[in-house]
């Protein structure tokens, strides 16, 4: 049965009061957001497997580049095998990665209970929900935000009829934002972010599409 | 951190490997809206801001609360260093447009001042050791070219080859009738070379007979050079070794001789050639073809990486000799201790380096009687435009008797100027004062220049009017921004003009007789009207903008058709790089502070 994730985190929360990682469930009260994003092998949230994770954290209107999380993980069972043999990947190749429970627990670490903000952010809290789940008994307590939902509200005032055009692209041109490292997780999390502060902070972007 | 941040602009390009590591990991990035202030005068700026995208402008707060806008930053700009190092902010940072910066803390900033030098410099020094960094730093592409040129670009000789077996007489007449300095002996599958000096020390010292085999004397040790070396390395060869030729080999193929006057030549290119010929021309045809040379030597000086200021002396010097020239060939030699012939404006200055209008006066002895004058003068005028010397759009020429004068008139006329505030007289009076004699009698002229200095003297009314002109034209630092389509900026009203003009009015003041502008600067220098450093800052100012004007004038008559540049003083900022982006702004906000200096110096407030 599919449990909605607001009753699920309701229960999560009753659980881990007072477990080690109780400070993810108080509210949050300050004005930050971490913009996170994953690098994962599939689009399909059941088949998916995470290669790394990007993520930097938002202060009022600035991107706090210079404290930020990268984390590489250790490739997939599903790949590393195939991967072996096809890619001629070394031992020592792999061991730079991380294994998931550290990452997890660096990424808990750095988002806390802040917001956390992305590009159809639902996908990556589920996916790594499916690893967290069974790790730690919880998956992200924290509040989405979801950038194209911000940018629809805005600019569908000025878009009467027809489709809201959301695609990642799009949204960066329109709002005349530099996009740095696509498809890199970091790279991804930093242009969210930027858009975000755009959004808040700046003017109603004219739609002269 | 990420590939927005480009490490190769200068100065962090200045870093190393890990410096800028660090200042890559502990960059932020700050979002501003338009209207945003992102630095607050009086306050401490968190640290040095790149612009990723955006602009931003830097903005003076009067004490009248009259708000003047100073700089403006755009792409790949960085500001607030110096408000960062320094702890408060004096003016004003303002996003003109929504921008995005990276932020670079003070902490890093001090800690890369304190680690590398280099850096350190380029961040806290004036333009004249910035221009330094730049200059040994930056790719340098003109002195690249020099550095870069190939052997075979210089003359490589055709080799003189004689048998062995060829008497030294038979060799000499060979030497003699090619017209060449040295032969080459084949002896086997070898080559010896026999110099001039070898063949007489041979004979003479010797006394070798004339029939003796040239081979016996030749030296078998050659000293050799590949056609695609560097000829910069030749002439590394020559100095060392002593020598005056080298031979250049393609393999085992014996292609020639390169000769070290060559070599120099290439290097000098032909300033020596076209000088003489301007000596030697005997008729105004002859002179004519000479002065034609002078753009070609222009543009070698300028491609070979010479220093600016040397190739303004230079081609002022050749300039005054064709227009001296051409005044002995025109004026009868009877009328010539009676007249003097006076270059004005930049050409009296020295500073002008395509050939500019011509602005040029007559001064004759009071009571001279010359009914022929006025025609030979008109001849001179038109001699000179077919030299290539446009006319004076002012009609400042001695084609036009207004500028023809007795002493007695042409003091009269200078003392008229300098007592009305009139626009025009005010220009003529600019125009006369950097008047230089270049042929004819000089004295005449001294005594007419030397009259109006002291006319002048004390004369505090007359300078605070004349100093005005200078901080007329508005402060072009706000290129950056409000002409971002034209992007482009006069360089001669924004940056040229004060400077010279304000120079002008010190030098005047001072009686410094020195006429060109960097002269003036060290003369006021020495006279304790300036400081060292601020002497040398406006120096490096206008060199700078004299160079990027002359950069881009070259340019626009090179793809003009008719070889005319209609917009001489336009700089277009789309062709400046980064860098000079950087220096050009550093060398406005010198020429703003000179405009304050004088302002309060002159009483030109309001």
């Amino acid at each position: 049965m599919i449990i909605p994730r607001t009753i699920r985190r309701m229960q999560d929360r009753r659980h881990h009061k007072e477990g080690p990682w109780a400070e993810l469930f108080e509210p949050y009260k300050g004005d930050e957001v971490i913009s996170l994003d994953c690098e994962t092998t599939s689009l399909d949230v059941s088949k998916a497997e995470i290669l790394s994770i990007g993520a930097v954290r938002i202060k009022g209107k600035k991107v706090m580049t210079s404290d930020r999380l990268e984390l590489h993980l250790k490739p997939p069972a599903s790949l590393s095998e195939e991967s072996i043999k096809v890619h001629k990947l070394r031992v020592q190749d792999l061991s730079n990665g991380l294994e998931l429970e550290d990452a997890f627990e660096q990424l808990l670490q750095f988002i806390g209970n802040r917001p956390i903000l992305g590009y159809y952010v639902n996908y990556d809290i589920r996916v790594i929900d499916k690893f967290l789940r069974p790790m730690l008994g919880f998956g992200l307590p924290n509040k989405a935000i979801e950038l194209s939902h911000v940018y629809h509200s805005i600019i569908k005032w000025k878009h009467v009829g027809g489709e809201v055009d959301l695609r990642f692209d799009t949204i960066a041109s329109r709002l005349d934002i530099p996009i740095i490292q696509r498809h890199t997780a970091l790279g991804d999390a930093i242009t969210v972010a930027l858009m975000y502060i755009r959004l808040k902070h700046g003017l109603t972007p004219n739609n002269t599409h | 951190m990420t590939d927005s941040f480009k490490m190769d602009n200068i100065p962090f390009s200045l870093l190393d490997q890990q410096e800028q590591a660090l200042v890559a990991s502990n960059l932020d990035l700050g979002y501003y809206q338009a209207g945003e202030k992102i630095i607050t005068a009086g306050e401490a700026p968190e640290g040095v801001y790149i612009i990723l995208k955006g602009r931003v402008s830097e903005i003076d707060v009067g004490e009248d609360k009259q708000q003047q806008v100073f700089v403006h930053y755009e792409n790949e700009d960085y500001f607030g260093g110096w408000s960062a190092l320094r702890g408060t902010a004096i003016h004003d940072f303002v996003a003109e447009e929504e921008t995005i910066c990276h932020i670079m803390p003070t902490r890093i900033l001090v800690e890369l001042i304190q680690s590398n030098a280099l850096f350190a410099d380029y961040f806290q020094q004036n333009l004249a050791a910035k221009s330094e960094i730049v200059a040994q730093h930056g790719k340098g592409q003109d002195m690249a070219e020099f550095m870069l040129a190939k052997i075979t670009s210089a003359t490589v000789r055709d080799p003189l080859i004689v048998e062995a077996g060829t008497s030294i007489r038979d060799a000499t007449r060979k030497m003699r009738e090619l017209k060449a300095d040295c032969v080459l002996a084949r002896k086997g599958g070898r080559y010896g070379m026999v110099t001039g000096t070898d063949l007489l020390d041979a004979v003479v010292l010797k006394g070798l007979d004339l029939e003796t085999d040239v081979s016996e004397i030749a030296s078998y040790r050659l000293v050799t050079a590949d056609p695609e070396d560097y000829l910069f390395n030749a002439l590394v060869t020559m100095t060392q070794q002593q020598i005056e030729r080298v031979v250049v080999m393609q393999k085992q193929e014996l292609v020639g001789v390169v000769e070290l006057t060559d070599v120099l030549s290439y290097f000098s290119s032909h300033s020596h050639v076209i000088g003489l010929r301007i000596e030697r021309a005997s008729s105004i045809d002859d002179l004519r073809e000479a002065a034609q040379g002078l753009n070609s030597l222009i543009k070698a000086l300028i491609s070979t990486g010479v220093k600016i200021r040397f190739t303004m002396d230079l081609l002022a010097a050749m300039n005054g000799r064709i227009i001296a020239k051409l005044f002995d060939l025109v004026i009868p030699p009877d009328m010539q201790p009676h007249v003097c012939l006076i270059v004005m404006g930049s050409e009296g200055r020295g500073e002008q380096i395509m050939k500019t209008d011509q602005d040029n006066a007559l001064i004759f002895r009071d009571g001279l009687s010359w009914p022929g004058m006025q025609e030979t003068m008109n001849q001179f005028t038109e001699q000179l435009i077919s030299f290539g010397f446009p006319p004076c759009p002012g009609n400042i020429m001695v084609s036009n008797p207004e500028w023809v004068n007795s002493v007695g008139d042409w003091t009269q006329r200078l003392s008229d100027w300098a007592e009305t505030c009139e626009g025009n007289a005010q220009m003529n009076l600019a125009i006369a004062v950097d008047a230089k004699p270049v042929a004819g009698n000089q004295a005449l002229f001294k005594v007419a220049r030397n009259w109006f200095l002291r006319h002048l003297r004390n004369n505090d009314v007359f300078f605070s009017h004349f100093a005005r002109a200078s901080v007329e034209f508005d402060t072009p630092l706000t290129f950056f921004g409000n002409i971002k389509d034209k992007g482009e900026l006069d360089i001669k009203k924004g940056g040229i003009f004060p400077v010279v003009h304000g120079i002008r009015t010190m030098a005047l003041e001072h009686r410094v007789l020195a006429t060109n502008t960097f002269q003036r600067i060290q003369a006021l220098v020495e006279a304790g009207q300036l400081r060292d450093k601020e002497g040398q800052d406006l120096a490096e100012a206008l060199s700078l903008f004299i160079q990027l004007r002359l950069r881009q004038q070259m340019r626009r008559v090179e793809s003009s058709e008719d070889g005319f540049d209609p917009t001489p003083n336009v700089i277009e900022l789309a062709l400046l790089n980064k860098m000079e982006r950087d220096l050009l702004r550093d060398a406005l906000q010198i020429v703003k502070w000179f405009k304050k200096h004088l302002a309060s110096r002159f009483h030109l407030g309001g």
